[in-house]
């Protein structure tokens, strides 16, 4: 389904300095799967991302989307952004319907369709409020709803609940797992917290920074459909934290360049 | 154009912003280029107004060797740089005050919208009037022209202060009028240069328009007199001056504003301005 | 104080210097120190300003300089915001464009008014000429800057839903940089405002300009008042209904300080 064959991503910080964001990634995503990456800060874990999404080009390496070479961003692969990235000068309703718009979908049916995924995300009644009048985690249901309006096979999630506070993140998740459930798509989620991976997916891939590489790549065997609350006391669920949380304290910290 | 849209590479810089190029390049390129589009379009119609770049930039040695337009080209630059030097002295201490007391700020605020839209070389007809045709309506009126962006620039530079600057060298013991000095006008520096840079080509476009309303000496009048003659080489070879004046002072200005303000964020500013 | 008090002091204490000025006018005109021949009272100038601004052969004049001011105007946005558009969205265009603005922007475009009137005559379209070629460059300044500055991942949203280049940089850039681009169409109007005017200073037979012209040829101070009031009156008319448009097209937009 996602294919990352030896990736590899140089910055260029200056004409005589270059810095390997990425090297040498390989890594293969099951239809249907949910995978996490997990990495500290400046590992490079976005820049894959943005890789899969084809917003960034790589230096050398391919990746190969149900037998096509990424070129550049497509409907297939949809993003959400830890930024939410919503067009402030449109509505609620605006944002969801924006894409479909685009894309010639009929006016009455990109309605029905956008106000279908609001109520999915429990915004339903929000429609015609201004993304500036939301709070961070309602902004980010509309930016889920706005990706998931055109339909993608993929989601790429880069750090989507990152700048929320720890009570709206937690909600969030539980409402991404149940929305992922009822049709499993394959879900690329870029994070820095080992519970949030553990608990969210079905392979935690942990990199090393400075260049950044896979380190290891982690099988969570716990049931679907997971509850939070059952989790938090499943002694594997456990296991899962503290081992992951121990391998990532095994390398050094990286300096923010 | 598509494919560089498409072309997504550098993550940390917007994908549609365009590559560095070689500096003082292109913009040598673009005179080059901007002659010989005129040097075409002039021989295209064959227009009596408008004779070929062949024809009017041979004109400009002869006007920079010419000692009464030499003169005159001096007079300009004089009122110019007197007009500018007062509006500094007076709208730097104006602007820094208004940005660090609202009060301040509150009194001369309507005053300064108000005057504003003025179209302050038009005052030159009234001016003329009060003080004569000589030195001082010009200058003074090169003086209104530049004050106003300088005041907003120092207003929007020293309104910006952090406040903890302030506090922590009013911790340090700094007495008020030395931490308007010793910390709101560094602070506030880059901003001010902005307003200098937008004020300089002000002060060379009040200086040109009031010399084209009241023709009695200066650049503008060179342009007029040739205008009236009917030397229409002339007439361009003048503004082709203007322009590289207007062009060569905003290059010195940046270059040394890049020096003086070497810390802070490279600027954005917009040059803009006409009076 | 209160803020409410406060709010009423600073209004009251913005007035106190209008008022000091309209005074010492008055004072001066009053004491005989200039005669009226070169400053007439306050009075009389205002009279003469409500007499004339009902007069319909005072209107006509009024009624030239507005036509050349928004033709000239409205060119230099359309031209002004797709240049600065296309320039981000090519760096074909930016390479050819950036450097020919660099040269030309700063140069005093009065300067170029004795060419426009050879080339395009005395009359509408020099002075239109003239206008576009002052108010075009801060807006396209502006709207390229305004445009670098957009956050790549809205344009990134807009592509994943499979929106073309030249799309997004049209429905997601240009709106984007909204904020940016009006900032420049406001400088750029108070320039056409004042350009428009001197340029009927310079020559002309007909407009605002032109009456005051005309007004100091035969020593009537009053007359030559009484046209400078007026445009500046429009100009604070203008800067007033563009700040209404610009608060409703940016009603989705954090506010500014």
């Amino acid at each position: 389904m996602i294919s990352i064959d030896r990736v590899s991503k140089q910055f260029e910080t200056s004409r005589a300095r270059r810095h390997l964001a990425l090297s040498d990634i390989s890594l293969s995503v099951a239809r249907g799967e949910f995978v996490s990456i997990l990495g500290p800060s400046g590992c490079g874990k976005s820049t894959l991302l943005y890789i899969v999404g084809g917003f960034v080009e790589q230096s050398s390496g391919a990746v190969i989307v149900d037998d096509n070479p990424v070129t550049g961003p497509g409907p297939d692969r949809g993003p959400v952004f830890q930024e939410f990235a919503l067009f402030p000068w449109k509505t609620v309703l605006g944002n969801v319907m924006y894409g479909l718009d685009q894309r010639g979908m009929p006016k009455d049916e990109a309605l029905a369709r956008s106000r279908e995924l609001l109520t999915m995300v429990k915004l339903s009644g929000y429609e015609n409020f201004y993304p500036k009048e939301l709070s961070g985690g309602m902004k980010q249901r509309v930016a889920i709803a706005r990706t998931l309006a055109y339909r993608p096979n993929i989601l790429l999630m880069d750090e989507p609940f990152g700048a929320l506070d720890a009570h709206t993140r937690t909600k969030l998740q539980n409402d991404l797992l149940g929305i992922w459930e009822k049709d499993r798509k394959t879900v690329l989620f870029v994070t820095h917290s080992v519970e949030e991976a553990v608990f969210l997916s079905d392979r935690v891939v942990m990199m090393t920074s400075s260049p950044g590489r896979i380190k290891d790549i982690i099988k969570i065997n716990l049931p679907r459909p997971r509850e939070r609350a059952a989790l938090l006391l499943n002694r594997r669920y456990q296991d899962y934290v503290v081992e992951i949380e121990k391998m990532m304290d095994e390398q050094p910290e990286t300096r923010v360049s | 154009m598509m494919a560089d849209i498409v072309s997504v590479e550098r993550a940390e810089a917007p994908w549609w912003s365009s590559a560095g190029t070689i500096p003082g390049l292109p913009p040598i390129m673009a005179c080059i280029g901007l002659l010989a589009l005129w040097e075409v379009v002039a021989r295209w119609y064959g227009l009596n107004g408008l004779p070929p770049a062949s024809a009017a930039l041979p004109q400009i040695p002869e006007i920079l060797t010419d000692k009464e337009s030499l003169i005159d080209i001096a007079d300009s630059l004089r009122r110019m740089v007197t007009g500018f030097a007062l509006a500094l002295i007076f709208a730097v201490p104006a602007g820094l005050a208004m940005g660090r007391s609202k009060h301040v700020a509150a009194f001369f605020n309507p005053l300064l919208m108000v005057i504003y839209p003025v179209p302050k070389a038009a005052l030159m007809p009234i001016i003329m009037l009060w003080l004569g045709v000589g030195d001082a309506s010009k200058t003074l009126v090169i003086f209104l022209g530049v004050t106003l962006p300088l005041i907003y620039h120092s207003y929007q530079g020293s309104r910006a202060v952090e406040e903890k600057l302030l506090w922590s060298a009013a911790a340090m013991g700094l007495s008020a009028p030395a931490r308007l000095i010793r910390i709101v006008l560094p602070a506030a520096l880059p901003e001010i240069l902005v307003g200098c840079r937008t004020g300089l080509v002000l002060a060379l476009i009040t200086m040109v328009t009031s010399e084209m309303i009241a023709r009695q000496t200066g650049i503008g009048n060179i342009i007029f007199v040739s205008l009236d003659l009917g030397v229409y080489d002339r007439v361009y070879a003048m503004i082709v001056i203007i322009g590289a004046l207007g062009f060569i002072l905003d290059v010195i200005f940046e270059s040394m504003r890049g020096r003086l303000v070497a810390w802070a964020e490279p600027s954005q500013a917009i040059v803009v301005g006409t009076t | 104080m209160s803020p409410r008090v406060s709010n009423t002091f600073d209004m009251a204490i913005g007035v106190i210097p209008i008022a000091l000025l309209i005074a010492l006018w008055q004072g001066i005109a009053m004491s005989g120190a200039a005669p009226p021949s070169l400053l007439p009272p306050p009075g009389v100038v205002f009279g003469r300003f409500l007499q004339q601004i009902v007069s319909p052969a005072y209107l006509e004049h009024a009624y030239v300089t507005l036509y050349r001011l928004f033709v000239g105007f409205g060119i230099a946005v359309l031209a002004g915001v797709t240049f600065g558009i296309l320039m981000t969205g090519s760096k074909a265009v930016a390479s050819i464009v950036r450097p020919i603005v660099r040269v030309l922007a700063p140069v005093p475009k009065i300067a170029l008014y004795p060419a426009f009137t050879l080339t395009l005559g005395y009359d509408d379209a020099s002075k239109i000429a003239l206008v576009i070629a002052d108010a075009m460059f801060p807006i396209l300044l502006a709207t390229y800057q305004g445009a670098l500055a957009v956050e790549p991942k809205l344009a990134w949203s807009a592509r994943a839903a499979g929106v073309s280049p030249l799309k997004t940089l049209f429905t997601v850039i240009l709106p984007a940089a909204m904020p940016s681009v009006l900032t420049g169409c406001r400088i750029g109007l108070i320039i056409s405002c004042i350009v428009v005017f001197l340029a009927e200073m310079i020559t002309s037979t007909d407009g605002l300009g032109h009456l005051l012209v005309r007004a100091a040829r035969n020593f009537q101070t009053v007359d030559m008042f009484v046209p400078l009031i007026t445009i500046s009156i429009l100009g604070l008319l203008l800067n007033a209904a563009f700040n209404a448009l610009r608060r409703y097209l940016l009603r989705g937009f954090p506010e500014e300080k």
